[in-house]
């Protein structure tokens, strides 16, 4: 596993890279001018020329991107155009609220995901596997921001249970879990769907396996059958969309995280493309791309303990 | 192997854990960015009274005001700095803030006196020295202030005394007062902005003192006890970033703030329904127009520009805003400096039919129209309505729509035959609509549409190079009159600023260009 967690640390570096490069050529030919967007719209032509030579981007794009390349290298990466702030700086203290509402986010979706799954194998073709897998269809095809605004009108505005957003208190407090609540289901529910549909077909195919039938047989109670036979071998298949899931949770934070008023990466990210703050966009994007690389080697790992058949020795 | 996943699921909880408890403490700005160290920590959301919540949509950029130069920075700086002087809302004259009196020796001379005994928020007394010190760094090219060119004009600063400054201008400056009353030109602390970085650190001499930074979530002011012009009531300030409007306004229903600005039009019918809030409303200086690409050859034919203005229909337009537009054809507004109720009806009236015989006596018609537009609320709006507009009238209008960093980029390209553009005028001064808009110096940057006239060039020089202010006004009639009889710009409407703020609160101050102060409000 060593040598696994070795290679990948090789790869991600090289991705680093290249995603870097996509990121920097990609903002450098798009059009709007990070100039324009410090100096705002009263601007005049001197004032832009100074603040177009304060930033470094009269450089040519090659000096402009080995000079990031290098000081990133060394951990510097760069201070944004618009606040001046420290780029790491300023994701250090964001990141949090991002992992929070990820994890949380995953939580819903994964204890939803799986048990409507399973229900619906279990209980196939009854009214509840036809109600279960409807919602699913309908929690896939719900867009994050109509059901995070309708979750704060009812929830927040009209019972006032819930407070309408931010997530600023510690996560282990009342009031913590409190602001968590209604961003977790936004962003859960439509990874919870795909999980669904995927433990229902997994499940479904691995109930008609020769084992299965072999250890009823055999008269393993119908609890064992289901819990030790049937589910962890159905997992491995869903525990593959949990991880991609993952990517598109952390995508999916930045309207949720708009939505709720949460300080984010996600919102980061999509603040400082508006803006055209160059060094803020890279960050947000390197550290997204090394959360999907981290989070889908977990995913390899846990393989090997659900199916000891999978090594990577 | 399972031992080894066991420990590898512990460490990243132990991460996890690590990550969210490391996450609170970084919600306090760090130790450098901060004076919160040297206190106790507070309850955020405190529902007493004295602290007040305002949720703006954005995060400020940061807190100098000699580096930024966007709304959401200035409602802080506002706060925390004063300027040398002020426009007085009522009587639209500019009085002295924290100068006492002012007088010209000559054309080109300001000898400014100071109020005295005033600190700034560190202790360091606000004095002449503090004021050139501010005035250089914001014009020395080093600094890349945004704002630099409000200076343009000043030639040397010179400390008299302890509380006198002298300002000589290159050529006699008449908008000079209005461009002191510049959020942008408030007197920061020398010794501050020596020790410390202002953006992160403001320290100033105004109402509200600067407690912490989270950058992207909250700035907390607290109440300056020893205010020289009278503690404010309330004890604590804070800006909350909530970007989604709907969010905030459903936090202003539920009391999680007690503040929001800048109230979208179609948001107006759900906020009136809403029982536990006033919602403030005021003309306003901000400015809305359809403004001609004038270097395009069609848009130079006098025909066309009258062709375009008589097919608008600007009052169908301003019925649509919820009562948050003035109609007039004056491109200065009602709440500005240089306005004369005679341009209020001096453009080319709505006409339908003499616009269509215009587009067929011309063949308009055949050449496609680009009309690009901002991807904002009211912009697309204006888009939509002026597209059928001039569909009715017979041209052929393409519409393209684009998000604002490249929108700029595009229209000062000038990739584009006409678009929509504002200005909200933070100085409330004609000059300063006129020239940076309008003038043929800013092509290329500021003058977006390319106007160029040499005539009306001339009287903006001279509305900016005139002393007397009575004189001014005159001139920058005479300007206004003549860029609307030449349709160089059909204006759409002048904006109302509003605000909603808690029954429970009194006191705001809303000035026209949008601008507010929390300095008298008070609770019940």
């Amino acid at each position: 596993m060593i040598a696994l967690i070795v290679r990948r640390g090789i790869q991600l570096v090289f991705l680093l890279l290249g995603i870097s490069f996509l990121v920097f050529s990609s903002m450098y030919i798009a059009p709007g001018d990070p100039a324009t967007m410090v100096g705002g719209p009263t601007a005049t032509e001197s004032d832009l020329e100074a603040i177009s030579e304060n930033l470094g981007l009269n450089d040519p794009f090659i000096v402009q991107y080995g000079r990031y390349v290098k000081n990133a290298a060394q951990g510097d990466f760069g201070y944004s155009y618009q606040t001046r702030q420290a780029v790491s700086e300023a994701i250090v203290v964001r990141f949090p609220n991002t992992l929070k509402l990820a994890i949380a986010s995953m939580i819903v979706a994964v204890v939803i995901g799986i048990i409507a799954g399973l229900i619906s194998a279990l209980r196939h073709n009854s009214w509840l596997d036809v109600s279960t897998t409807t919602f699913a269809l309908a929690g896939i095809s719900i867009p994050n921001f109509w059901l995070g605004a309708l979750l704060i009108l009812v929830f927040a505005v009209n019972l006032q249970w819930l407070p309408v957003g931010g997530l600023s208190e510690p996560f282990y407090t009342v009031e913590g879990i409190k602001q968590l609540i209604l961003p977790a289901i936004t962003l859960g529910t439509g990874s919870a769907a795909m999980i669904a549909r995927m433990a229902r077909s997994s499940m479904l195919e691995v109930i008609k396996a020769d084992y299965v039938r072999t250890a009823r047989a055999k008269g393993v109670k119908e609890r064992n059958v289901i819990w030790v036979h049937t589910l962890k071998n159905a997992m491995i298949p869903v525990i593959t969309v949990i991880g991609l899931n993952f990517g598109f949770l952390l995508g999916g934070t930045i309207i949720t995280e708009k939505v709720f008023a949460i300080n984010g990466v996600g919102r980061l990210m999509i603040d400082s493309i508006a803006m055209r703050d160059f060094p803020m966009v890279q960050g947000s994007v390197l550290l997204v791309a090394t959360l999907f690389v981290v989070v889908n080697l977990i995913v390899d790992i846990v393989y090997t303990y659900i199916d000891p058949r999978i090594s990577y020795d | 192997m399972k031992k080894n996943v066991w420990l590898t699921l512990l460490l990243l909880v132990l991460l996890f854990l690590t990550a969210c408890s490391s996450g609170e403490s970084a919600s306090a700005p760090p130790k450098e960015n901060s004076k919160e160290d040297t206190k106790e920590p507070e309850k955020a959301e405190s529902t007493s009274n004295e602290t007040f919540t305002y949720a703006s949509t954005s995060d400020v950029v940061g807190m100098s005001p000699i580096l930024t130069n966007d709304s959401v920075s200035a409602n802080i700086t506002e706060h925390v700095f004063e300027k040398l002087f002020e426009r007085n809302d009522d009587t639209k004259e500019i009085e002295p803030r924290l100068a006492e009196s002012f007088e010209n020796t000559d054309e080109n001379t300001w000898v400014i006196k100071l109020k005295e005994g005033i600190k700034f928020h560190d202790g360091t007394p606000f004095n002449a020295e503090a004021v050139k010190y501010t005035f250089d760094k914001l014009r020395d090219p080093a600094t890349a202030a945004p704002r630099a060119s409000l200076l343009e004009p000043v030639d040397t600063i010179t400390v008299i005394d302890e509380n006198t400054v002298e300002i000589k201008t290159k050529y006699p400056y008449g908008a000079f007062l209005a461009a002191l009353s510049h959020s942008n030109a408030a007197i920061v602390s020398p010794t501050a902005d020596k020790e410390l970085d202002l953006m992160s650190n403001p320290v100033g001499t105004g109402p509200f003192k600067f407690v912490s930074w989270t950058p992207g979530d909250r700035v907390e002011l607290e109440a300056n006890e020893e205010y020289w012009d009278g503690a404010p009531a309330l004890k604590k300030v804070i800006l909350k970033v909530v970007p989604e409007i709907s969010t905030a306004i459903s936090m202003l229903q539920t009391g999680e703030v007690q503040f929001i600005d800048n109230l979208p039009t179609e948001q107006i019918e759900r906020l009136e329904a809403m029982d536990n809030i006033n919602i403030e409303k005021k003309e306003g200086t901000p400015v809305y127009y359809l403004t001609f690409n004038h270097s395009k050859e069609m848009n130079q034919d006098p025909e066309f520009r009258e062709a375009v203005a008589a097919a608008i229909d600007r009052d169908a337009f301003v019925s649509k805003l919820n009562g948050l537009g003035v109609r007039s054809d004056s491109v200065i507004g009602p709440e500005v400096f240089g306005y004369d109720a005679s341009a209020d009806n001096a453009g080319t009236p709505y006409d339908l039919e003499a616009a269509k015989a215009l587009v067929q006596k011309n063949g308009y018609a055949d050449k496609p129209i680009k009309l690009l537009t901002a991807n904002r609320a009211n912009f697309v709006l204006m888009a939509e309505i002026v597209q059928a507009q001039l569909t009715e009238a017979g041209f052929k209008v393409d519409i393209e729509s684009m998000e604002w960093a490249t929108f700029l980029d595009t229209a000062r390209a000038g990739d584009y035959d006409i678009t929509f553009l504002s200005w909200s005028n933070v100085t409330g001064d004609g000059s300063e609509l006129l020239y940076p808009n309008f003038h043929s110096d800013n092509i290329g940057s500021s003058n977006r549409g390319q106007y160029n006239n040499p005539e009306f060039d001339e009287l903006v020089v001279q509305s900016r190079t005139t002393i007397d202010q009575e004189e001014r006004k005159v001139i920058l009639n005479q300007a206004n009159q003549m860029m609307i009889k030449d349709n160089a710009a059909v204006v759409m409407y002048h904006g109302i600023v509003t605000a909603a703020m808690d029954k429970a609160y009194s006191g705001l101050i809303l000035a026209p260009n949008g601008k507010w102060s929390l300095k008298d409000v008070t609770g019940e």
